[in-house]
C-alpha cells in the first residue's frame, strides 16, 4: 500500500543504478572501454608466461540475446 | 608559464559559467594573476555574471583574427586587480574557432597569467573540442541529477580522447565540482550522494557547492557570489579556489543539513 512512498525515499539509489547502466552502455557504444588497454596488457603478460604472443584483439560481440567479449590471441611461433 | 583549465559540463544550465566566474575571482583574490575566457561564441554570458558587460569593446575572436590586440581586449575586473576577462564574440558562431588560432591565443595568455580559465560551451560540439584541446586540466561541473551526470561522462570521454595532452601520451587532470546540492534531499535518499557520483564518473573531487538562492541574486547584480561572505555557495567557491591555489582545505560536508547535524550531535550524548 505504501510502496510508492518507499520508492520515492530511495530514488537516489534508483538513480545510481540507472546511471551506472546507462553510462556503461554509452561508453561501450563509443567504443571506449576505460579498462581495455589495461586488460589487454594483463592478458598479454599472462599468455607470454607460457607462449609467444604477437598481438591480442578484444571485440565485443552481440548475437541475438547474447553479448560476449571475444579475445583473439595471435601467437608468435618463433618464440614458442 | 600559466596553467590552462577548461571548465566543462556536457549538459548546459548546471552552473558552469557561474563556476568559472567565481573560481576566476577566487583565484584573483588569492593573489594569483588569472584570466577567464568565454569560449561560448554566440552566447556570451560570462560578462553578465562578472558585471562587465558594459566594458566589452573587443572580443576573443577579434584578437584571434588580429583585428584587436590582446591588451585592448582584456578587461580588468572591478573587484580584483588580478582578474582579467576576455569576452566571447556575440555576432559570430562557433565555427569561427580554428585550432591554430586558439593555440596561439592560449600561448599568449600563458605567458602573462598564472591561471587561464576557459569557459566551455555546453554540449560536445566543435566549440567544446577547441576549449579542451590545449587544456592542462579540466574542471567538470555537474548537478546531482541523472542527465547532467550522464552528459558529463560523455564530455569526459571526449576530453580523454581529443585533448592535445592525451594525444601526446600525457594525462589531463580532471576535477569535479558538484553544484546545487540540497542536503535535506541527500539525507532522505532523494538526491545522489557525492560519493556515488564520484564512483560513477571515476574522477577526483574539487568541491561541493550547495544550492543557494544567493547565486541568482548575485548574477542579477553582476557580483559573483564569492564576494558574499555569508553565502554558503560563495563560501564553497572560496574553498575551491583556495584548493586550486595550492591551499590545503578540508572538504566540508555540506551533505548534512543543519537539522541532520543537530541529530548527529544529539545522538552522541544518547
Amino acid at each position: 500500500m505504501f510502496g510508492f512512498l518507499e520508492k520515492s525515499n530511495n530514488s537516489a539509489t534508483v538513480a545510481k543504478n540507472r546511471l551506472t547502466i546507462a553510462i556503461m552502455s554509452d561508453r561501450e557504444r563509443m567504443g571506449v572501454y576505460p579498462f581495455m588497454d589495461e586488460m589487454k596488457a594483463e592478458i598479454i603478460a599472462v599468455v607470454k608466461k607460457y607462449i609467444g604472443v604477437r598481438t591480442i584483439e578484444v571485440r565485443k560481440e552481440i548475437s541475438g540475446e547474447f553479448e560476449g567479449i571475444s579475445i583473439d590471441v595471435e601467437l608468435d611461433e618463433n618464440k614458442e | 608559464m600559466g596553467i590552462v583549465i577548461a571548465v566543462i559540463s556536457g549538459k548546459g544550465g548546471v552552473g558552469k559559467t557561474t563556476a568559472t566566474a567565481n573560481i576566476g575571482l577566487g583565484i584573483g583574490l588569492n593573489g594569483k594573476r588569472c584570466v577567464v575566457v568565454d569560449f561560448d561564441i554566440g552566447q556570451r554570458n560570462l560578462d553578465m555574471i562578472l558585471g562587465l558587460e558594459n566594458r566589452v569593446v573587443y572580443d576573443m575572436v577579434q584578437v584571434m583574427d588580429g583585428e584587436a590586440k590582446l591588451k585592448q581586449a582584456l578587461i580588468k575586473s572591478k573587484v580584483s586587480e588580478n582578474l582579467f576577462f576576455l569576452a566571447a564574440s556575440q555576432s559570430k558562431d562557433k565555427s569561427v574557432l580554428d585550432s591554430n588560432k586558439v593555440e596561439k591565443l592560449v600561448a599568449n595568455l600563458k605567458a602573462d597569467f598564472d591561471f587561464i580559465i576557459l569557459d566551455s560551451p555546453a554540449g560536445i560540439e566543435s566549440g567544446f573540442e577547441h576549449t579542451i584541446e590545449f587544456a592542462d586540466a579540466a574542471i567538470v561541473v555537474v548537478n546531482p541529477e541523472v542527465s547532467s551526470i550522464r552528459d558529463a561522462d560523455r564530455a569526459i570521454g571526449i576530453l580523454d580522447s581529443k585533448s592535445n595532452k592525451v594525444k601526446n601520451g600525457e594525462e589531463v587532470a580532471k576535477y569535479l565540482i558538484i553544484n546545487r546540492i540540497i542536503a535535506d534531499m541527500v539525507e532522505s535518499g532523494e538526491m545522489l550522494k557525492s560519493d556515488d557520483i564520484l564512483e560513477i564518473l571515476n574522477i577526483k573531487l574539487l568541491g561541493k557547492v550547495p544550492e543557494d538562492k544567493g547565486v541568482i541574486d548575485a548574477s542579477n547584480q553582476g557580483k559573483p557570489v564569492i564576494l558574499d561572505k555569508k553565502s554558503i555557495a560563495g563560501q564553497a567557491y572560496t574553498r575551491i579556489s583556495g584548493r586550486l591555489c595550492g591551499k590545503q582545505i578540508d572538504m566540508k560536508d555540506i551533505e548534512i543539513s543543519d537539522s541532520g547535524l543537530f541529530k548527529k550531535i544529539a545522538g552522541m550524548f544518547r
